[in-house]
């Protein structure tokens, strides 16, 4: 087990700064992801954190001690850590068994120990049926569950994971990310994931960073990351939102304009007269055709606007809404139950909690 | 003035942290290989260039001035144009043909043609021309006296010592580049674009000539400009068929400057075009092929359909058959017979059916015994030290192991756009004085052959480690295996039948090697094709015929195995 420090680290290709002054502490035992677009470097953090790529500037530490910066580099092959890569790379000329006791034989243990410590692990990962295999005769999950045997096996006090389910369907991408928290739990092993995948990184970690053009632009609980985006970009890419653009009048509201008001979440950084983004999820907005219900909605607090529905898609498990604001000409997307129909052309209200109503960064 | 001692000593661990964590083992493996190619490919371009600008007077043009005055060697550079101009015509026209009939049509026996393509690829170019001497020799050629005893004429029907002759056998070994390149192509355009004009209202000839031909324009001009560049490059059919009627190209004049008396000085000089030649038509073809050759064509396979050819199907075939009996069949038919007959012009009787020939060649005759020995001892020694020269650089290259490995393949390609013989010019020059010297030994064949066929080792590994995904070997290394281990464990066992291939096509390139080893032999190491081009001088056909189907027989054997080899990889098609 190991705590990992990044501090200032940055890896140019060229000109660009792939990873560009990125800072991030890790605990011993914790499960964080770097989540974001592809080419926003998360990759090249994994591969840097690894010992495949030298930084060119900064340091990262493991338990205190340096083991990458411009100037020192202990190769992968002496960092203690293991990796899970895109492409499963299960060596195609070994067989399942060979391929996860590959790593305790470079260790050189006893022969007995290691077939101990193969199956043992074969086990954990439900293939012990398939040891004698050759990897071409397995489906991707199987092998993918090579790859996680055979990173483990060695007890590694750092475990990589490079977007590990992006080769495989979907029932089994939903599948193997509770298996990776399942085996995150039982091993605790301290664990850098990347993903673009949201949903993986709410499911698997215990902190996210959110990356954005080589820096960690929020870094948080999954609920902190989604409810309290701090810049528009997380808003965008974490779940479905409506960016409303306006003017802070005080700490507490913004004008969008034609009169229309928004009550938020306080935020107290920011002067009034500035120009601000509010985050509103689509799933926050309340719809109702009755006027009682609108007006006792306000009476407790929460934002009013009228407005006309302007289409309506049924996706079985959901009616997804834009809702023209007439003021403004503002479209608000909305998502409602399945039972909640209304037909387009229709007159509605949109309710939303102050508290949903969250206000972000431009960048 | 005093430093604290926790001070020095943390200094101390630092540095000692640079010096040695940092410090790959294998670092001076890699950098050793790439110093050793650039040497071997920039000492005999140099060798050239200095000897060709340095007269008794010092610097200066007087060696350029001489080769570029004199009409009989104006007239040996303009045979080689017009020669080569005609070779590239004929080969486009046959190469595309086929390549286009095998790929896109319902042609009969297309493995089979494919396969006679192949034979035509390996034959060597100068032992197709040793056999098109003996099947249309003016005189005592086959084809001739068949004619003349059909018809009672008097003159010969054919003579292959002209330059039609020249550029007719010259074309039949130039054709399989062309058909490859466009049978890939062919492969390439998806029945899909193909009925885009379809449902507009083009017919399957119209479609033929408005989409399809077009499609492959870029590899026809690449396949015209491959095709001239190789005739142009060949030495041993024009110096078969050439010499005698005396029409001089610039590989033989080259030849002949080596001649008593030697003139290096020119030799140098008259090199330096041909080099400009084919740098100047290389990069052309890249311009071309690389501005729209692939954009339209790549990509997925698609759906392809076989265009029925109707009542043209067998005429197609009997077209095929004729072209292939041009390039095989006679060829072969007449070395058969030539080994295996006492006199090779009169019938194959059993009167005249000998053994003697190969019991002559492999055991009694010392030259072609030695030459055999020599021939295989350089196929192999340059086989496995290419193959593993080029399974090292193409690693460095491919894992952008050293700073710049980009600019290394530039070296090591370099070969493709140096004509053989002009690479024995430099090599000549450069081995035969302090302060290594190696001519007279076998070594500087070696080298010659070594870095002739970098290249094509080199492709063949660099694309076999483009198929082996890096993060195989990354998945090693970060549970514990250094480089060298992760080589030797996942990445070489790998990439075995990619090796052994880069091998076999090695020693295929090297054992029918002539234009290099032409200038480069001496009485004790001469090899196969020296001898073969010596023999006919003695008039020894049978010997040569023996030689010829050794070397043939060789090369298919190999060709053979690899393809069994390739065929049978278990992990072929695999994930990972």
């Amino acid at each position: 087990m190991a705590a990992v420090t990044l501090k200032g680290l940055t890896k140019k290709f060229g000109e660009a700064a792939a990873v560009d002054r990125l800072d991030l502490d890790i605990g011993d035992g914790e499960f964080v992801s770097l989540l974001g677009p592809s080419g926003c470097g998360k990759t090249t953090t994994l591969r840097l954190l690894a010992g495949f790529l030298q930084p060119d500037g900064g340091e990262i530490r493991v338990d205190q001690k340096v083991v990458s910066s411009a100037s020192v580099l202990i190769p992968p092959e002496r960092r203690n850590m293991s990796m899970i890569f895109q492409s499963y790379a299960v060596w195609p000329h070994m067989t399942v068994f060979q391929n996860v006791a590959y790593g305790l034989k470079l260790k050189k243990l006893p022969g007995g120990e290691i077939a101990k410590k193969v199956e043992r692990m074969l086990r954990l990962v439900r293939l012990e049926a398939l040891a004698a295999r050759y990897p071409g005769e397995l489906s991707g999950g199987q092998q993918q569950r090579v790859a996680l045997a055979r990173a483990l096996v060695v007890e590694p006090q750092i475990l990589l994971l490079d977007e590990p389910l992006s080769n495989l369907d979907a029932n089994l991408r939903e599948e193997m990310r509770f298996e990776i928290r399942r085996l995150h739990e039982e091993f605790r092993i301290t664990t850098v994931y990347v993903t673009h995948d949201q949903a993986e990184a709410m499911v698997t970690s215990d902190r996210i960073a959110v990356m954005h053009q080589g820096r960690i632009v929020q870094l948080g609980a999954p609920e902190e990351i989604f409810d309290r985006p701090r810049t528009r970009f997380v808003a965008e890419f974490i779940g479905k939102t409506n960016i409303l653009r306006g003017k802070l009048e005080n700490g507490r509201s913004v004008a969008l304009g034609d009169g229309l008001k928004l009550q938020v979440v306080a935020a107290d950084n920011l002067a009034p007269g500035k120009e601000v983004f509010v985050c509103l999820r689509p799933h926050s907005v309340r719809l109702t055709p009755s006027a009682e219900e609108a007006e006792a909605g306000r009476a407790k607090g929460m934002n009013l606007f009228d407005g006309v529905v302007q289409r309506r898609v049924y996706f079985g498990d959901a009616n997804d809404y834009i809702v023209e604001l007439p003021a403004q000409r503002l479209n608000l997307r909305v998502v409602a139950p399945p039972t909640q129909r209304y037909e387009a052309g229709q007159k509605i209200f949109a309710l939303a909690d102050p508290q949903q109503c969250v206000l972000v960064g431009e960048e | 003035m005093s430093i604290p001692g926790t001070r020095v000593a943390e200094w101390v661990a630092e540095a000692r942290g640079l010096g040695f964590k940092r410090f790959d083992p294998t670092l001076p493996v890699w950098i050793a290989a790439a110093l050793f190619v650039i040497f071997l490919m920039l000492l005999p371009l140099g060798a050239i260039f200095t000897t060709s600008a340095y007269t008794e007077k010092g610097l200066s043009l007087g060696n350029y001035v001489e080769v570029f005055t004199d009409p009989a060697y104006l007239k040996a550079i303009w045979n080689s144009l017009i020669i080569s101009f005609w070779v590239g015509v004929i080969a486009v026209a046959v190469g595309s043909l086929l390549g286009w009939l095998v790929t896109r049509t319902d042609l009969p026996f297309k493995r089979a043609v494919r396969a006679l393509v192949m034979a035509s690829f390996v034959t060597p170019p100068f032992l197709g021309a040793f056999a098109w001497m003996l099947l249309a020799g003016p005189n005592a050629g086959l084809l001739n006296n068949w004619y003349r005893s059909a018809f009672g004429s008097e003159t010969a029907l054919v003579n292959i010592f002209t330059i039609e002759g020249l550029i007719f056998v010259m074309a039949l070994y130039s054709f399989p580049y062309v058909f490859s390149m466009i049978a890939n192509v062919c492969e390439l355009i998806s029945s899909d674009l193909e009925d885009a004009a379809n449902i507009l209202g083009a017919n399957k000839w119209k479609i033929a000539l408005t989409i399809t031909l077009p499609l492959t324009a870029p590899a026809l001009i690449g396949g015209f400009i491959v095709a001239f560049l190789h005739s142009l490059s060949l030495f041993g059919a024009p110096a078969i068929l050439g010499l005698p009627a005396g029409i001089h190209t610039i590989t033989t004049q080259i030849w002949a400057f080596f001649q008593y008396p030697p003139r290096l000085d020119l030799a140098a000089a008259f090199s330096v075009p041909l080099l400009i030649a084919t740098v100047g038509l290389i990069a052309l073809q890249k311009k071309l092929l690389g501005r729209r050759g692939y954009s339209t064509v790549g990509g997925k396979g698609g759906q392809k359909r076989l265009l029925k050819l109707g009542y043209l199907r067998w005429p197609a075939f009997l077209l095929v058959a004729a072209i292939l009996s041009l390039s095989v069949f006679l060829p072969y038919g007449i070395l058969l017979k030539a080994a295996l007959s006492k006199a090779w012009a009169m019938p194959l009787t059993a009167d005249n059916f000998t053994l003697g020939n190969f019991s002559f060649t492999f055991f009694e005759y010392s030259d072609t015994r030695n030459a055999i020995v020599n021939t295989f001892k350089l196929g192999i020694l340059t086989a496995t030290a290419g193959t593993l020269l080029a399974t090292l650089l193409a690693y460095i290259t491919n894992r952008q192991l050293l700073r710049g490995a980009r600019y290394l393949s530039f070296f090591v390609l370099a070969p493709l756009v140096i004509p053989g013989i002009v690479l024995a010019v430099g090599l000549f020059i450069a081995y035969t004085r302090p302060p290594i010297v190696l001519y007279g030994t076998i070594w500087i064949m070696f080298v010659a052959f070594l870095t002739k066929e970098m290249p094509i080792g080199f492709s063949q590994t660099e694309s076999t480690f483009k198929t082996i995904h890096p993060e195989l070997e990354d998945a090693t290394r970060i549970i514990g295996a250094n480089r060298l281990r992760a080589l030797k464990d996942v990445t070489v066992p790998l990439a075995r039948s990619g090796l052994i291939a880069a091998w076999s096509f090695i020693f295929i390139g090297v054992i029918r090697e002539l234009s290099a080893s032409i200038l480069l032999f001496t009485p004790s190491s001469k090899v196969v094709s020296v001898v073969i081009f010596d023999l006919k001088e003695e008039g020894q056909i049978g010997a040569i015929a023996v030689l010829g189907i050794l070397l043939l027989a060789v090369s298919f054997l190999i060709i053979l195995s690899v393809q069994w080899l390739a065929g049978r990889e278990f992990f072929a098609g695999s994930r990972g």
